[in-house]
């Protein structure tokens, strides 16, 4: 069975992204797999999905009834990185992200999550724009 | 003095349960030695005839007796099991055990940091420093710690040096320019 | 009348754009390091300390006073929007201010926070102003055994009641005493402990120490046992306006009052500091909450952040006063800024007021403005004080580990410093990781030089006759005081103790018995 990797963050971007991945899910028939990891290096990480987001989205996903699996917590690599094992892992067909602009001194600083997936992917890669 | 602490790590790393007493009564053994010390160099202390009632002896014998009645006191309590509580913080996990690996990382840079100074200049030592602590301390990816090593290092190069005036050597590098030199 | 004239020319340096500006700067950094889990005020003085040279010692002192009162500010937004065990002050902030944020009252939380560290902070800050001058006043007159009798009172309150552990604080002290010692003696000129070593014979720098323990010290300690695993931050709804409700302000000008009254005397004594005073002053709001609002303590009762705010700064500014006036310091921040004021020559104590009293007002005059500044400032920029808590840890503490190897080069740009730095990093290190206190290594290392100093003089005066420094009758009264101290600490310790864990069971036959023994 085909795979889609959706790398999920838990505000409305992230949302969009789910929902764009569940379509995608449905048309192909395939499962889903939700990424979110932290590297816990951090006293406060807004990307970082908290229990409660995490039982939201996984409502929302059993009520699209969408086939689904969820790497959840913490995790020794970056996000892009466990994205795209992931993506390796399930050999997935696709993965979804959210894109949002960034200025050019805070990607220089902050670096891009976003831009590491896509220039890491061995498969295509949907960019939600919110 | 630093290399007896130093030398505390290596023998306690093997068993957390029996190792950190051990680590322990080290310090606290220490402590009474630099009391120790104390007694044998301040004898050597020369009292010139200027001197009044109380020479320039009589307050270091007193903090080393203070020291060692401390430290053997802390000796016994360790002895009896009475071990200390280690401090505790925001960014500390009491759960976890020492892991002396990062701390000999960070010290390890922090000297190579010292001898890079003088032949490279401060904000090449500085970059370095800030890389390997941040390599050190698990920060990902690389290429992010470097860019905001060199960054930080000329930010603080400019600002502390070229507009501050104070003076850190900007090496051969930057020696040429201005705006790096107070 | 003079002390208020005093006062008001205090203002008109400290109202000068570029000292406004200094304040401005000041309170930002002291409010972020404040907010920022690891870096306490005391490190970010010391990290502070050796790139100021260039500043006059206005400026110098007005930036430090706005970091020691903004460090107070935001050690209160942490503990209320994040559950961490924090500095020991903001515990009791935690305990309730935190509940409050979970059931949706952080708005409310850290308004009373701040207006009542604001109410506070500028209450004591008057109280200091009038009070400060008298003590001074008096602590010209006393002479050199009292001045022995107050720093032995200084030494054994640190070392022994700043920790856990009486004997490690002690120890922390000795070593201080130590470092101080080595160098060239003030009075005769020999060279102590310095082994023959030309580095030695200058003494060791007392900046240096300081950030070796409080920076390096931290970091690699920090680095030996990180922590993993984020806090959500519970997000704060609302404007600001309308953060806290009619109820809300009824509620909580008592405790904010009540707070700064129990603060400001704590604060003074050596004994205090801030985290006796918070938790003073929330047994105290407990204890006369009645009905319902009794019942809310422990789930997230307005008083119980009220009152240990306000205590908390008040505490703040009430240590200040026999660190202006005696030049004893009782906390490590009070000490950085005591080692502050030495690096411009300035020596805190009785003289201080009469030789450098500009700087003097001009630094309580900079109190008042820091304080309203951080009122402004804090409501409305929350949002950008959270945004912090975001920086990576390795970034933080490498970050802390450059701005220390800077310092400690700065002092007199030579590596051989960076050294030291190492060397007394690593000692820091061990400290932190066997439960040694830092603070009271501090306060010895930089009040041992002036102790020596005194106590010779007294037993010159004396002959040797070392029966002197108890016989007179204020020295004799200082030490009598010093007994009082310790009995009333301990007992406040075992108070505190129960408290927090019946706070940490919520057991209501605990409470029963707190109650029964306040009374």
């Amino acid at each position: 069975m085909s795979a889609v990797v959706l790398g999920y963050v838990p505000n409305a971007l992230g949302d969009a992204a789910a929902k764009a991945a569940v379509d995608e899910a449905r048309q192909r028939g395939a499962t889903l797999v939700v990424v979110n990891t932290t590297r816990a290096d951090r006293l406060v990480d807004p990307t970082y999905a908290d229990d409660d987001d995490m039982s939201r989205l996984q409502d929302t996903l059993r009520t699209s009834g969408v086939d689904f699996t969820v790497h959840h917590g913490t995790s020794k690599d970056t996000a892009a990185e466990d994205v795209l094992e992931a993506a390796v892992r399930h050999a997935a067909e696709l993965i979804v992200i959210g894109l949002r602009h960034r200025t050019p001194v805070g990607k220089l600083i902050m670096g891009s999550t976003a831009q590491s997936i896509l220039l890491g992917a061995a498969c295509n890669v949907l960019a939600v724009k919110a | 003095m630093s290399s007896s602490i130093n030398e505390a790590p290596g023998g306690s790393g093997t068993k957390a349960a029996t190792a950190r007493p051990l680590g322990e009564l080290v310090f606290a053994g220490m402590i009474v030695g630099v009391g120790v010390v104390g007694f044998i160099a301040g004898a050597q202390i020369p009292i010139p005839p200027s001197a009044g009632v109380v020479g320039p002896r009589v307050f270091p014998f007193i903090v080393s007796g203070i020291m060692v009645a401390i430290g053997i006191g802390l000796v016994i309590q360790l002895l009896r099991g009475h071990t200390g509580a280690a401090e505790e913080g925001e960014d500390i996990d009491p759960n976890v055990k020492t892991d002396w690996l990062t701390v000999g990382k960070l010290v390890g840079f922090l000297a190579i940091h010292i001898a890079l100074i003088v032949p490279l200049g401060w904000p090449v030592a500085a970059a370095v420093l800030f890389f390997g602590a941040a390599w050190s301390l698990g920060a990902k990816p690389w290429w992010r710690n470097a860019i905001i090593a060199v960054v930080l290092a000329l930010i603080l190069q400019f600002v502390f040096a070229g507009l501050l005036g104070v003076s850190l050597p900007a090496g051969f590098l930057l020696e040429g320019v201005e705006i790096f030199n107070g | 009348m003079d002390n208020f004239m005093a006062l008001l020319e205090g203002f008109s340096v400290a109202m000068q754009p570029m000292y406004l500006l200094y304040a401005l700067g000041g309170v930002l950094v002291g409010t972020a390091v404040g907010v920022l889990p690891g870096i306490g005020p005391a490190m970010t003085v010391a990290l502070l300390m050796p790139i100021t040279y260039s500043l006059d010692p206005t400026a110098a002192i007005i930036v430090f006073a706005g970091i020691y009162y903004g460090g107070m500010y935001g050690g209160s937004t942490t503990s209320i929007l994040l559950n961490t065990p924090g500095e020991s002050a903001s515990i009791v902030t935690a305990l309730e201010g935190n509940k409050m944020a979970k059931a949706g009252r952080g708005a409310a939380a850290l308004a009373t926070a701040a207006i009542g560290s604001f109410i506070a902070g500028t209450v004591a800050t008057v109280l200091l102003s009038f009070v400060a001058p008298y003590v001074a006043e008096f602590a010209v007159q006393i002479g050199p055994t009292e001045y022995v009798a107050l720093m032995i009172v200084a030494f054994l309150t640190v070392g022994a009641l700043l920790g856990a552990s009486v004997l490690r604080g002690l120890a922390s002290l000795a070593l201080g005493l130590f470092i101080a010692l080595i160098g060239v003696d003030a009075l005769t000129a020999q060279q102590r402990y310095t082994f023959g070593n030309p580095f030695l014979a200058d003494g060791i720098d007392v900046v240096l120490v300081a950030v070796a323990l409080f920076a390096v010290g931290e970091a690699l300690y920090v680095a030996s046992r990180l922590r993993h695993g984020p806090v959500k931050v519970i997000p704060v709804a609302g404007r600001w306006t309308n953060w806290m409700r009619k109820e809300d302000w009824k509620r909580s000008w008592k405790p904010w009052l009540r707070g700064t009254f129990i603060g400001f005397p704590v604060g003074t004594i050596p004994a205090g500091g801030a985290d006796v005073a918070t938790f003073l002053s929330y047994a105290s709001e407990r204890k006369l909450a009645k009905g319902e609002r009794k019942k809310q303590f422990g789930k997230g009762a307005i008083e119980g952040v009220a009152g240990p705010e306000s205590a908390n700064n008040a505490a703040a500014a009430g240590v200040l006063v026999p660190l202006l006036t005696l030049g004893i310091p009782t906390t490590a921040t009070a000490a950085m800024m005591l080692v502050a004021f030495q690096r411009y020559n300035i020596q805190p104590g009785p003289l201080l007021f009469e030789v450098e009293g500009a700087l003097v007002w001009a630094l309580i005059a900079s109190l008042y403005v820091g304080n309203l500044m951080l009122l402004v400032l804090n409501l409305p920029l929350v949002g950008i004080w959270v945004k912090i808590l975001q920086i990576p840890r390795p970034y933080l503490y490498s970050g802390i580990m450059v701005f220390a190897a800077m310092g400690a080069f700065s002092v007199n740009f030579t590596p051989v410093d960076v050294f030291v730095l190492l060397v007394i990093g690593v000692l820091g290190f061990f400290m932190r990781r066997y439960g040694y206190p830092i603070a009271p290594m501090v306060v010895g290392l930089i009040l041992g030089p002036i102790f020596e100093d005194q106590l010779r003089r007294s037993l010159a005066i004396s002959q040797g006759d070392p029966t002197a420094l108890v016989s007179t009758p204020i020295a004799a009264t200082i030490y009598a005081v010093l007994i009082v101290i310790f009995a009333l600490s301990f007992w406040l310790k075992k108070r505190q103790k129960a408290m927090e864990s019946e706070v940490a069971d919520e057991t209501p036959v605990a409470t029963v018995e707190l109650k029964e023994g306040g009374k």
